[in-house]
């Protein structure tokens, strides 16, 4: 008995670390909607100010502390309020979710830029100390930094819960949980309620942060890792309160904490250790995503007037004078037969390799392209599915000496499967808590799955050989730049058919409308499992190109931050277009190269770029990049147009595409040059305001 | 002649609401029946058990004589329940026409992936036969490449109605599809909807509140207030009894 409950007291304050981050995920989700993703490196980043404060700039403790949590955590709260999600509050929940990826990755990178890259090891403790035993309960030692950790929780979640209950202010944020419309329609100030459930919910970050430094030991701003875990565990106990309830997501949160250390008695060591220690969470997460049926229903219920919030604005369409056709189809093909030439013949050795690299990741990110582009799913996982089929054609190449081009292609057959059974999974849900299972699976292959031998190869990763064949062999970096556009092309075809067929258009549908394309007969389950199955293949097949370039990889090479940092990158070069991949595979690899002249702290700034463009996907969501390209592309329409004007001919071709397209951008629209009808934007936002709330 | 639709003692409840209290009621092949009732009756949620949305905690569903109980949303589709929606659901980036092809090939089963990838998926002269059959019975043939996101409110009711109709159903739900119209559209719509259900002999269950669109375009009416019916038969007579006016105009009516 005393032995169980040695494992069960300690298990306690990582419990209430970890109710701390739920609740305060509650919160926010609550009142405005918006799942926020980056909260763990929020609190990562306040307990860094704290560290920082007390053992450089040598202020008590108590100063430290204020500054940290009570006022710094709370400004970053209502500046990301400010700034970003009070300007998205009606959009859809996609666009809520891309800007809080954006931030996901966009903190952690900015981390090492404030403070440095070295690790600080014994950080120091807020209240009491962790060396000293306070009192032996039952025999088990509690010391002191686990009675700190414990009474401030339950100290700041029960202020928590008096607040809500009995001050004004608390009534108020009850209501918008209830419905943020209807709290408008009572004279309740929302974004008033929601600055302040960002500025309250940054306090829990903050305080989860500081309260964690004496437990974790060491802090090492370049190891996201870290935080991870606070992540995992925050948003498990979040869904396990189906995202509504505090109370319950605080117990569920103590529970979680007590469980882990509990594993820990039952498997002391041992490979059974590892598998059950690691991936225990991530099995009680996993099945609550997907057997929760009140989180299944989520987006129908977060707000019985949710239906008169206007539909996201629809992508441009870009109004391209037909004359420019056929030279933009052949300056593409003159770029393509250049590039080839060049990247053979006069470009520099050093700058090969980021080309190749270009081209591997536009390949990745074609399958970004179509799980994002295409069917309106954001799976934040891509970068596990390309690991998959790096292991696979590496693996398969030592073990059974298979050709690593074939490797690819088997490797991106399990990726595929992989992906199936994904979407199989997730055959009910849909919307955020999809995108958070593929997250999930995204932490676990790389905190568990990429761990072993078999796999990514533990510790001296898995080498990828370059393929050979015949008598050419792909090892010079310039021939294996003919490999990856090859490669790259056969990917391209594939979904330029998927997405001008029959598929891209029920895949369109499904985008615009489930219920819509569900009445028409179309099989959502199948069509989702095709397109989770066809990207993650894709991804495989790149990643085992990934793998052949870089090789030797390892789990490092696609953790979960990859991921992340893929659907940004794509989606802010445009996730809609085939060349929007392209855009983004090489502008990753060319900028990625050139900060390597940057000093080393700088170098995640590469994402953060990126994500600063994800940022404004609730206004473009066809792409920072594709938008502006279109807007060009209008330009010189028009200057056509006028030369045209100024002949005398009639530029008919332009005026009956302007009548029939032009309508349709919202965001072109306003510009046509007839003026045409239609400019403000869709009228299907007008009539979704029709509806009577009871109906 | 058997029913084509056939609801007995179905019953949903959401919380402590009886949305749907023991709801019985069929309709004959080609025949056309209004449900009216005020708003909260439980219409939309008559429909969503009806089309496969939502299931019911009680009762069975008939459709073609056999029992539809879970058979998923999108199979009822193929077997021949069409509908239309009250909060629209088209799909704003697709062009009225490929709306319909949407329709027309999840209808017909041509939408494999194989298909897709040998190039196979261009549309066939007879397919384009079809659609342009389709745009032109609901009138939509001089906007056949506008996306849908670009057109007011009438039209995308147009479209729906134009979509379902490309699966050719046995029988359609339309739910409200005269909401945020104006008088005009209302009145094209109606006939469109009154044409199509005598030349095709399809069934057509209407949710309405416009009281004339209904006279013009059912054969007799099923009145649901509170989650029950309270009242079936032919539109005149039922709108003359006590009960229906009550729940339909208030008290005192």
């Amino acid at each position: 008995m005393s032995t169980l409950l040695g494992y069960v007291l300690p298990g306690i304050p990582y419990g209430c670390d970890f109710a701390l981050m739920a609740v305060g995920l509650v919160i926010t989700f609550r009142t405005t909607g918006v799942f926020n993703l980056a909260f763990g490196a929020q609190a990562f980043g306040a307990a860094f100010v704290f560290d920082l404060l007390v053992r450089s700039e040598g202020l008590p403790v108590w100063a430290a502390f204020v500054l940290s949590v009570l006022l710094l955590s709370p400004a970053v709260g209502l500046v990301l309020d400010r700034f970003l999600f009070s300007r998205i509050a009606t959009t859809n929940m996609t666009a809520k979710i891309v800007s809080s990826v954006g931030l996901l990755i966009a903190i952690p990178q900015l981390l090492p830029i404030l403070f440095g890259g070295s690790p600080r090891e014994n950080p120091p403790s807020l209240w009491l100390d962790q060396a000293h035993v306070e009192f032996r309960l039952f025999g088990t030692a509690v010391n002191g930094s686990e009675v700190s950790t414990t009474v401030i929780t339950l100290g700041a979640v029960a202020a928590l819960l008096l607040f809500l209950r009995l001050s004004p202010a608390g009534l108020e944020m009850r209501a918008v949980v209830e419905s943020r419309r209807l709290a408008q329609l009572q004279g309740i100030d929302s974004g008033k309620v929601a600055a302040s459930a960002w500025a309250l919910s940054s306090v829990m970050a903050g305080l989860a942060g500081v309260l964690l430094l004496p437990l974790s030991n060491v802090l090492n701003p370049t190891n996201p890792l870290q935080f991870t875990g606070l992540l995992v565990a925050g948003l498990t106990a979040a869904a396990l309160a189906r995202m509504r309830s505090i109370g319950v997501a605080f117990g569920a949160a103590i529970g979680l904490g007590v469980a882990q250390e509990v594993l820990e008695l039952y498997f002391p060591n041992g490979a059974l250790h590892t598998a059950s220690v690691n991936a225990f969470p991530f099995i009680v997460l996993v099945g609550t995503l997907v057997g929760s049926k009140s989180l299944r229903s989520l987006g129908f219920r977060a707000d019985p007037m949710a239906g008169v919030d206007p539909p996201p604005p629809p992508p441009s369409v870009s109004i391209r004078d037909p004359r420019l056709d056929v030279p933009m189809k052949w300056g593409f093909r003159a770029l393509i037969v250049a590039f080839v030439v060049s990247g053979l013949t006069w470009v520099p050795g050093y700058w090969v390799t980021p080309l190749d690299a270009g081209l591997v990741y536009s390949t990745i990110f074609l399958s970004v392209t179509l799980i994002t582009g295409a069917s309106g799913q954001l799976s934040l996982c891509q970068a596990s599915f390309a690991g998959v089929g790096a292991f696979a054609a590496g693996q398969l190449a030592a073990h059974f000496g298979l050709p690593v081009l074939l490797g690819a292609v088997v490797g991106g057959l399990m990726a595929a499967v992989l992906g199936a059974v994904l979407a199989l999974l997730a055959a009910r849900i849909s919307g955020l808590i999809l995108t958070l299972l593929t997250l999930a699976f995204a932490l676990m292959a790389d905190t568990f799955l990429f761990q072993y031998s078999w796999s990514g190869g533990s510790g001296t990763g898995v080498s990828v050989p370059r393929p050979v064949m015949g008598s050419i062999d792909f090892t010079s970096n310039r021939a294996f730049l003919v490999l990856a556009l090859v490669v790259l092309l056969l990917c391209i075809l594939l979904v330029a058919l998927v997405q001008r067929g029959t598929t891209g258009r029920f895949l369109a549908a499904m985008r615009g409308s489930e219920p819509g394309a569900a009445s028409l007969g179309i099989n959502l389950l199948r069509a989702r499992v095709t397109v989770f199955a066809m990207s993650a293949g894709i991804a495989g097949v790149g990643g085992a190109m990934f793998g052949s370039l870089y090789s030797p990889v390892s789990a490092d090479s696609f953790v979960y931050e990859i991921s992340l940092a893929f659907v940004v990158v794509v989606i802010t070069t445009g996730s809609r277009r085939i060349e929007g991949a392209v855009q983004a595979g090489m502008s990753f690899a060319i900028i990625q190269f050139l900060f390597t002249y940057a000093p080393s702290r700088f170098q995640g700034l590469t994402p953060i770029l990126f994500a600063f463009g994800a940022l404004n996907y609730a206004q473009h969501p066809e792409g920072m990049v594709e938008y502006q390209k279109s807007r060009w592309m209008m330009r010189v329409s028009r200057l056509l147009a006028r030369v045209d004007g100024r002949r005398g001919t009639a530029p008919t071709a332009l005026a009956a595409g302007a009548a029939g397209n032009g309508m349709a951008g919202g965001v072109v629209g306003g510009s046509a040059p007839n003026g045409a009808p239609g400019l403000a934007g869709s009228p299907v936002g007008l009539s979704s305001g029709v509806v009577s709330p009871r109906g | 002649m058997a029913d084509i639709l056939r609801i007995s003692e179905v019953s949903v409840r959401f919380g402590g609401i009886q949305a749907l209290d023991h709801v019985s009621l069929s309709v004959a092949p080609g025949e056309a029946v209004g449900l009216v009732g005020p708003n909260g009756a439980g219409k939309t949620t008559l429909f969503d058990c009806i089309s496969g949305r939502r299931r019911p905690s009680g009762g069975s569903v008939t459709f073609d004589g056999r029992s539809i109980d879970g058979v998923p949303g999108y199979k009822r589709a193929r077997l021949g329940i069409g509908r239309t929606f009250q909060r629209l659901e088209v799909f704003p980036e697709l062009t009225v026409r490929e709306h319909i092809i949407v329709a027309e090939r999840a209808h017909r089963g041509v939408g494999a992936l194989w298909r897709d990838l040998l190039n196979l998926s261009r549309v066939r002269p007879e397919e384009q036969e079809r659609v342009d059959a389709i745009l032109d019975l609901v009138g939509l043939d001089h906007l056949a490449d506008v996306p849908v996101a670009a057109l007011g409110l009438g039209t995308c009711r147009l479209v729906e109605l134009g979509r379902a109709l490309a699966c050719e159903p046995k029988l359609l739900l339309a739910d409200e599809p005269s909401s945020g119209l104006d008088h005009n559209e209302t009145d094209s719509l109606a006939m469109v909807l009154r044409v199509v259900q005598r030349e095709r002999a399809m069934a057509v269950l209407l949710v309405e509140h416009d009281l004339q669109m209904v006279a013009k375009s059912v054969d007799r009416i099923v009145v649901l207030d509170i989650g029950k019916v309270i009242a079936e038969g032919r539109f005149d007579e039922v709108l003359a009894q006590p009960g229906v006016r009550e729940a339909y105009l208030g008290a005192g009516a």
